[in-house]
């Protein structure tokens, strides 16, 4: 039985193919045909519309910014004026809060422990708080395929952990090519894949160049396994069998390249050497965590080096020249990866699935691959336009229908349903001294990625959290669908996460009716709108729908009628009222925010 | 401070990675009553050392002739070597020899499985990797133009974790070799209260069958629902949840997102009490105490695992497939310096689970084996090694004809036969044998081994013999 409607019918599908063909007013519109300036009698995007888009463009839509996009014009250009707000924002930032409370360079011994604690304070307070969106949530996407964590070998470094995501966040509209030198540059992956002190080989020893951050710059940062076509589907040879995209001489061609960089020179060393300067062990007094790593010519790999061949790549015999300088043999190999004809479809998909649906249609990759490979002025990697791309596709902005209905969307990862609760609901603690204390211990014990299965910067490897081709057993699987963020909804997270947000609106609830003696970092809610309307449970559980699914008549009649009948159970008694009523807006808002509907991001 | 080096970290703790299931949408999971049935009890633990661990320094030669060619691979003499010294490896005296005269020793930090495998406990499989067919140098150098098959995506992590997990060689598949045992045997363990596949430390290929699906739990058990009970709102307000997650697996107007998601809610609500009161109700065990002794993260899954096994009637269970993990091994540096706390762990840990069971007579039942992503290579890139291919695992049970090395122990040369370059040497073993021998074991007749390891009839023996 249909039981919602889930898009406004307002939303007229020939509208959006308008508003896909003219590149959504921005970016450099690759067709020939000047837009029409759409006229004044467009509806407005819906309050669904808006809350479709938020979703994917921002850490949560809230009612606030549903009203702020929707005030923009009309849903001919509304979503592309909000991009271009959003681009030109400056990015907030994780290192500066993390410099603030201890210097980098650090001093001769020292605890730091306390370091990565303030970033991922900072990390919720820009993402829950900050006016920049778009990048923050690019940014985090980003950081889910350029992987760093602090779990490992930079768990004391916590400013390289930082800044390595302040890179990302500086860069999110920037170019690709540019992100790929400064991640390749920067001392935390130098660190966490082991470029740092990478060294030449010795002759006659078996000492011979690191391959890891090699094989993983491209296995997971830029062309993946096996070759793509532009759609982003596997090239097949006769026999039908993947093509792979290298072998192991061209991992070791690149491992060679990438010798001879190491810390930048410390303070505390006057004639820096690569020999004299530490491989890690940080942190070490003097060393500048976020300076790119520096380049010494006495450790670095002076033959040729094989690299990857395709048609139209640069370089003869795909092969780099001997006795080049390491700066222009890092220039010639990043230049051969990023011109590979994979990297746009592996950028584009991978992208569409973090931002807006995890099995995008071959044409939707397509279409955001060939912006990938030229913005409409000539320029390769432009990420701005790839993320318009994404983000004003047809596919994104259009009320899926048919059989594409069922594949639409995907499954919020468990940080995006703890942001937009917090979002929707202004989440904060009183917090010493007024700061709120996102992540404290008061709040998830073992902290947050024991509770969620994730965290800022906390990956527990280079494959991130989930993988994009993960299948869970059944219907996706049979399908040969995915769902990579099935793979963080364990039975055992699944219940973590689900009794957070138990504790979230019950206690936090009781907590405002009048309660005062509590931990002063409890994160609590605001439900003030709710506790109004206690009496109606129609009215209530609407409000909470409202909030959190972007009305009413997004929620299924199930939801409703089983939200209902739970908050009627409780009686409010005549006097001391309180606890019943903050148990009937716990049952609202926890039955909702649980559902698997507020779980899919539609 | 944690010199541990840990770029590779998967899945010990709470935030581990996993692998979900999706039941039909519609159906109400429930496992057909069997009628075959076991009348005994096996469990299998897999052991996966995530990042792929440098087991050529888990299992060394300790001989003269074939230590020095050991130790030339590793750099030995040099700043970068990644050799252990002769003198601190611990001598494992094999029933068998080696024809060869050869000897070997376990990485000093192995007390623990050092002695049981002297005490015919624990087993060697050498050289053991992921293969569709034998397959010489030669071959191997060849394939590109012969078609000899070879496992796809050679020395990458996550490809070859899924070769482990699923045997999969060229093909597509959707299960892993534990969740097809599931499948084989499901007929005769449907009277089991709990997923014959349990994790404890989240998803993994491993454990999903075709039609069987794994149970994921924490190290320390399952959680329960706050705001649930067993009367009144508690109640009430389980029930409504209970008929928001089942009207989410509908089919005919969810996403495939929503259905997948419900139905991973559904049995968390289900079996949550469940497992919770078994393991409140099981043993405290000497060997992995429930308290005044610090853990380590493998040890807590080790010691949920023992307690579910103890617990195993109360929940009818007479097969059950374990996963737990550790990780840390993908060691491109530091490797000398990370390895005695990686391994020490290990052993460690595994001894104490074969201690617990003793305490319950149940340790002839129960079979632990390591897996990991690939062997490294012997070469030294500074201070680590990188990504290879055939390496040693460990298997581990009362069950096992300990005291013996099997497989074939290559000479650690480079160039040598095996090595395909760097010291990346071919596996003369494969996984499809050594999961063959496992499942062999806990009751998969023969007829179904090929569904198991599929690719088990390419190899002239089925059964590499290590246990009885």
């Amino acid at each position: 039985m249909k039981y919602r409607a889930r898009w406004g019918l307002a939303a007229a599908s020939a509208l959006l193919l308008v508003l896909a063909a003219c590149g959504g007013g921005g970016g450099g519109g690759s067709s020939g045909s000047t837009p029409t300036p759409p006229a004044p009698t467009n509806p407005p995007v819906t309050k669904a519309e808006a809350f479709r888009f938020l979703n994917q463009a921002s850490f949560g839509a809230t009612e606030a910014s549903a009203n702020q996009l929707i005030a923009l014009g009309d849903n001919t250009n509304s979503y592309s004026r909000w991009i271009d707000a959003e681009i030109a924002k400056p990015a907030s930032l994780l290192n500066p809060a993390v410099e603030a409370a201890y210097p980098n360079p650090v001093p001769a011994g020292f605890n730091i422990a306390a370091l990565n604690a303030t970033r991922l304070e900072k990390w919720f307070e820009n993402v829950l708080r900050g006016n920049d969106q778009l990048r923050q949530r690019v940014a985090f996407a980003l950081s889910e395929i350029l992987v760093v964590s602090q779990v490992g070998a930079l768990q004391n470094l916590p400013f390289a952990t930082a800044d390595f995501h302040d890179l990302l966040a500086r860069g999110a509209f920037g170019n690709y090519r540019d992100l790929m030198r400064d991640v390749t540059l920067h001392p935390a992956m130098g660190i966490y894949l082991s470029m740092l002190g990478n060294q030449k080989a010795v002759a006659g020893t078996n000492l011979r160049p690191d391959e890891n951050y090699a094989r993983e710059l491209m296995q997971l940062f830029s062309v993946g396994l096996v070759e793509l076509n532009l759609d982003g589907t596997v090239k097949r040879d006769a026999g039908g069998n993947p093509v792979p995209t290298y072998n192991q001489e061209i991992i070791e061609g690149f491992a060679r390249v990438f010798t001879g960089w190491k810390w930048d020179c410390p303070s505390t060393v006057t004639t820096c050497t690569f020999a004299n300067t530490r491989v890690q062990g940080a942190p070490v007094a003097g060393y500048n965590q976020v300076k790119p790593m520096r380049f010494y010519a006495e450790q670095h790999e002076t033959g040729t080096k094989r690299v990857l061949s395709y048609t139209g790549a640069a370089l003869a015999n795909a092969t780099i020249p001997s006795g080049q300088s390491g700066d222009k043999d890092l220039a010639d190999a990043l230049d051969n990866i990023f011109n590979h004809p994979n990297v746009g479809p592996f950028v584009a998909k991978q992208l569409i699935q973090k931002l807006v649906t995890s099995n995008p249609s071959a044409a939707y990759v397509q279409r955001v691959a060939e912006r990938f490979n030229n913005d409409g002025s000539g320029v390769r990697g432009n990420l701005a336009a790839v993320v318009r791309a994404v983000l004003l596709d047809t596919e994104a902005r259009a009320a899926p229908g048919g059989n594409a209905a069922a594949t639409a969307g995907k499954i919020k990862e468990p940080l995006l349903r703890l942001t937009q609760f917090w979002r929707a609901y202004d989440g904060k603690s009183n917090g010493t001294g007024g700061v709120v204390k996102y992540g404290a211990g008061v709040n998830f014990a073992g902290g947050v990625s024991a509770v969620f299965g994730q965290g800022q910067g906390q990956s527990p490897s280079v494959f991130n959290f989930f993988s994009p081709f993960y299948a869970p057993p059944g219907e996706i699987a049979d399908q040969a669908l995915v769902a990579p963020e099935m793979q963080l909804a364990t039975e055992f997270l699944n219940t973590q996460v689900t009794n957070f947000f138990w504790t979230q609106a019950l206690n936090r609830t009781q907590l405002q009716s009048g309660a005062t003696n509590f931990n002063v970092d409890l994160m609590w809610i605001t439900t003030t709108d709710e506790l109004g309307l206690v009496a109606d449970s129609e009215a209530l559980v609407n409000r909470v729908a409202e909030k959190l699914l972007g009305g009413a008549s997004q929620m299924s009649a199930t939801l409703k009628s089983e939200t209902k009948a739970q908050i009627e159970r409780t009686t409010i008694p005549a006097t001391n009222p309180q606890t019943a009523q903050a148990t009937r807006v716990a049952d609202a808002i926890y039955f909702i925010a649980t559902s698997p509907e507020f779980v899919l991001q539609r | 401070m944690n010199r541990n080096r840990r770029k590779f970290l998967r899945a010990a703790a709470a935030g581990g990675v996993a692998y979900a299931f999706g039941r039909t949408p519609g159906t109400v999971y429930a496992q057909t009553v069997g009628t075959g049935g076991f009348a005994d009890y096996k469990a299998l633990v897999c052991l996966f050392l995530f990042g792929g661990n440098d087991s050529w320094n888990m299992v060394v030669p300790t001989s003269t002739a074939e230590y020095n060619a050991y130790s030339a691979s590793r750099g030995g003499g040099t700043a970068s070597s990644l050799a252990i010294p002769q003198a601190s490896l611990l001598p494992i005296n094999p029933l068998t020899p080696d024809p060869s005269g050869a000897t070997y020793g376990l990485h000093p930090s192995m007390g623990g499985v050092r002695d049981l495998f002297q005490a015919g406990k624990a087993a060697v499989v050498a050289n053991v990797g992921p293969l569709i067919r034998p397959t010489t140098k030669t071959q191997y150098q060849q394939a590109a133009t012969t078609g000899h098959e070879l496992p796809p995506q050679l020395f990458s992590h996550n490809d070859q974790q899924d070769q482990w997990h699923s045997l999969r060689g060229k093909a597509i598949l959707k299960s892993g070799w534990g969740g097809r045992v599931a499948d084989v045997l499901n007929a005769q363990v449907g009277n089991q209260q709990l997923s014959l596949n349990v994790s404890l430390a989240g998803q993994t290929y491993f454990q999903a069958g075709d039609v069987a699906r794994p149970y994921v739990m924490g190290a320390t058990g399952a959680t329960t629902f706050q705001g649930f009970a067993t009367t009144g709102t508690g109640l009430a307000r389980r029930n409504a949840f209970q008929a928001v997650v089942n009207a989410s697996r509908g089919s005919n107007v969810n996403t495939v997102y929503e259905r997948s998601f419900a139905t991973v809610q559904q049995r968390a609500v289900q079996f949550a009490d469940t497992v919770n009161t078994a393991i409140a109700g099981s043993r405290n065990f000497t060997a992995l105490p429930d308290s005044g002794v610090t853990l380590s993260p493998l040890q807590q899954q080790l010691r949920t695992v023992a307690k579910l096994i103890a617990a195993r009637a109360s929940l009818s269970m007479s097969r059950q497939v374990f996963f737990v993990s550790t990780g840390g091994f993908d060691q491109h540096d530091d490797l000398v310096a990370d390895q005695p706390g990686l391994l020490g762990n290990v052993s460690t840990s595994i001894k104490s689970f074969y201690d617990a069971l003793g305490e319950i007579g149940i340790d002839g039942n129960v079979t632990l084996f390591t897996h990991s992503d690939f062997g490294r290579t012997l070469t030294s890139n500074g201070d680590g090694s990188d990504h290879a291919w055939g390496g040693v695992q460990f298997v581990v049970g009362g069950a096992v004809r300990g005291q013996r090395i099997y497989g074939q122990y290559p000479v650690l040369s480079l160039g040598s036969a095996q090595d395909v370059g760097g010291g990346r040497f071919i596996p003369t073993t494969s996984a499809d044998q050594y999961a063959a021998t496992l499942a062999s074991w806990f009751g998969v007749q023969d007829a179904d081994l090929v569904k198991v390891a599929p690719s088990i009839g390419n190899f002239a023996t089925r059964n590499l013999g290590f246990l009885a």
